[in-house]
């Protein structure tokens, strides 16, 4: 993000209002290869095609928001692959983890990762220290240091049902699994921050606390989310796209102050459930309307989405989720043009 | 209903497990699923009413969780609990004195690793008393094929949660045809519709697990 932006961000998430209306986007495997025309594993493997297609982004669209930015990571296997566990990463699909506890009693001989040195955490970070002269001189910075969430990874550690079971069945392992992903987080998020004195966010993906009942929430969530949030950064983002009505109320008391949601909830909902405390990226449909086929879909979902809003302090115009694959430069364009105008 | 026959039902909906497990937390101590059917077996009671009142419980449960009063987890524990009761009556469905209403083949695509839509699909089925074997997520289809020859009379259930595995879907629809050009597949996921799922040859869709049990119960009564 540029230093506009970034002054642009930090006042939507204020509370104040922008004109032009703020537009921003998560953008990262899932839809940059696709979109850049290349393969998902050349994406990966080639740390020049990785920059391309990053700065060609922020080049084609200098009036967007892109988040993280400069987003350096292998899809789902980035922070499970410092764990050991065994990534797939098929030519021009989706990669993937494998689990590596299958049972809980597995839990206790687990080890903290070291981010510096462990699966594809220094390849990511390395990627992105090598890259640092090309993206500040395109006029950028790296601004937030980026993890999935706690649940989130210890899903794929332990697959999500047999995680979820565990919380219920024995939740002092569940317990004992989460304080050491956290603890890794804390390492791993802290490094980043070290290493590039110009980030001042942190941002977490945690679709698994949507699964989550309020009690289960309370107990196994919210105090990771606290612990990891509690710094002194000025933009916390958390993105969850599952359903978010049991966690929404707590994203005050979480420290977050940006929400990205699952576009099954309206904004002025969330805004009520957050108190109004929360800056919110949404929330147009991304996978049925923002990469379907029907423009005047978008411009009408768009549309909407700015008239359903009596009040546009605190929000950033976005769809519920992150970029999803095949949105094309024509739809975001299409979107873009009917919030400003 | 017997009381007892009506108490495991209600462990079943309630998640309660057996004696050890400590969900859930009014129940702790209590006597679950696992001690009850047993004790229920043993004073020889009907193992088709224990059968019954489980779905019943599950149905319960499965209600509360579209009002959105129990959460996935719950779920889970409920599927398990209803395991802990079939595990005990498997001695009378080998015996045919109380019928499974079919086997069901579930998983989630190759090439897709989402799986708790699938999850919950497959434990409403086996909680209306399916047996369902649950081939887990990124299944290629030579293992959904190898699990046919081992159940030949099965329903085959495909799930995919990515638009870019919807072809391995129909991949996976094709190489089953292929082989087994009788069997009736299933398929769902939030990205499919309808028109997709005829598209790729399968024999059925539905949006959530309520439409899936009720295609499958169609298709046992035209059967
Ligand atoms: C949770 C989630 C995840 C979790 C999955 C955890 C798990 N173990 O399942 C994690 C974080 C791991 C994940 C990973 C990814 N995800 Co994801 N994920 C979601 C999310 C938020 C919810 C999906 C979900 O579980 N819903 C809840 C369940 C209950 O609903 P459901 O799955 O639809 O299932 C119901 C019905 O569809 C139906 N059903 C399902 N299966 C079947 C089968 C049969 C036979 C029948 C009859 C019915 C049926 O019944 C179910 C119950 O009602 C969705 C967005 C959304 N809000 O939908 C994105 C989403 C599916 N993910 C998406 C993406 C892109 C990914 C990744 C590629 C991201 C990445 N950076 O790599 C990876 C996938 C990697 C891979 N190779 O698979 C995109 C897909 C876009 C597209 N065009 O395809 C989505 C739509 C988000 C978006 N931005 O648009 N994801």
């Amino acid at each position: 993000m540029t230093d506009l932006q970034w002054d642009i961000l930090q006042k939507v998430v204020g509370g104040g209002a922008v004109n032009p209306l703020p537009i921003g986007f998560i953008i990262d495997s899932p839809w940059l290869p696709n979109w850049y025309g290349v393969k998902i594993l050349d994406y990966f493997s080639n740390d020049a095609v990785w920059l391309d297609a990053n700065l060609k982004a922020v080049r084609d669209f200098p009036d967007v928001m892109f988040l993280p930015g400069f987003w350096s990571e292998f899809g789902m296997c980035t922070e499970p692959s410092a764990f050991g566990a065994r990534g797939v990463f098929p030519a021009d699909e989706f990669p993937f983890a494998h689990k590596i506890i299958s049972s809980a009693d597995d839990i206790d001989s687990l080890r903290v990762p070291n981010p510096a040195t462990d699966g594809l955490l220094p390849f990511m970070l390395n990627r992105l220290r090598l890259a640092r002269p090309r993206i500040e001189d395109a006029g950028h910075k790296i601004r937030f240091a980026v993890a999935r969430g706690p649940l989130n990874i210890a899903s794929y550690l332990m697959g999500s049902t047999e995680f979820l079971t565990a919380m219920m069945m024995q939740p002092e392992k569940a317990q004992t699994l989460l304080k050491t992903i956290t603890s890794f987080l804390k390492d791993w998020l802290g490094l980043q921050r070290e290493t590039f004195p110009s980030i001042d966010g942190i941002f977490m993906l945690d679709d698994i606390i949507g699964f989550l009942g309020e009690e289960e929430f309370r107990t196994f969530g919210l105090p990771c989310f606290k612990e990891l949030f509690t710094t002194d950064v000025s933009i916390r983002f958390l993105h969850n796209d599952a359903p978010c009505r049991v966690s929404a109320p707590f994203l005050p008391e979480m420290n977050v102050n940006l929400f990205n949601m699952g576009f099954d909830i309206s904004l002025a909902e969330l805004k009520d459930l957050t108190r109004n405390q929360v800056a919110l990226l949404g929330n147009i449909p991304p996978r049925d309307v923002l990469a379907g086929t029907d423009t005047a879909k978008i411009a009408g979902a768009a549309a909407e989405l700015v008239k359903s809003l009596p009040d546009t302090s605190g929000i950033i115009f976005s769809c519920g989720g992150g970029m999803p694959p095949g949105v094309s430069s024509e739809n975001m364009r299409v979107f873009i043009d009917a919030v400003r105008n | 209903m017997n009381e007892l026959v009506e108490k495991i039902g209600h462990c079943v909906e309630r998640g309660k497990i057996n004696k050890a497990s400590p969900f859930p937390g009014n129940m702790k101590g209590q006597d679950g699923a696992d001690e009850l059917t047993r004790q229920a077996l043993e004073a020889g009671m009907d193992a088709e009413a224990i059968l019954q009142s489980c779905i019943a419980g599950m149905v319960r449960i499965g209600e509360k969780f579209g009002r959105n009063e129990v959460f996935v987890p719950e779920m889970l524990m409920a599927a398990k609990a209803m395991k802990a009761v079939t595990e005990h009556l498997k001695p009378f469905f080998q015996s045919g004195s109380v019928q499974a209403k079919g086997t069901l083949i579930i998983g989630t695509v190759a090439g897709d690793l989402h799986d708790i839509g699938k999850n919950l699909v497959s434990m409403f089925i086996e909680g209306n008393g399916w047996n369902v074997v649950d081939l887990g997520v990124d299944v290629k289809p030579e293992k959904f094929t190898d699990a046919i020859r081992k159940n030949p009379r099965c329903v085959v259930g495909l799930s995919a949660l990515l638009t870019t595995t919807i072809a391995s879907m129909s991949k996976t629809v094709r190489e089953i045809k292929a082989l087994f050009p009788e069997i009736k597949i299933i398929v769902g996921g939030a990205p499919l519709t309808m028109e997709i799922a005829t598209g790729m040859g399968a024999s059925g869709y539905a949006r959530d697990p309520q439409g899936a049990v009720t295609w499958l119960t169609d298709i046992k009564e035209t059967a």
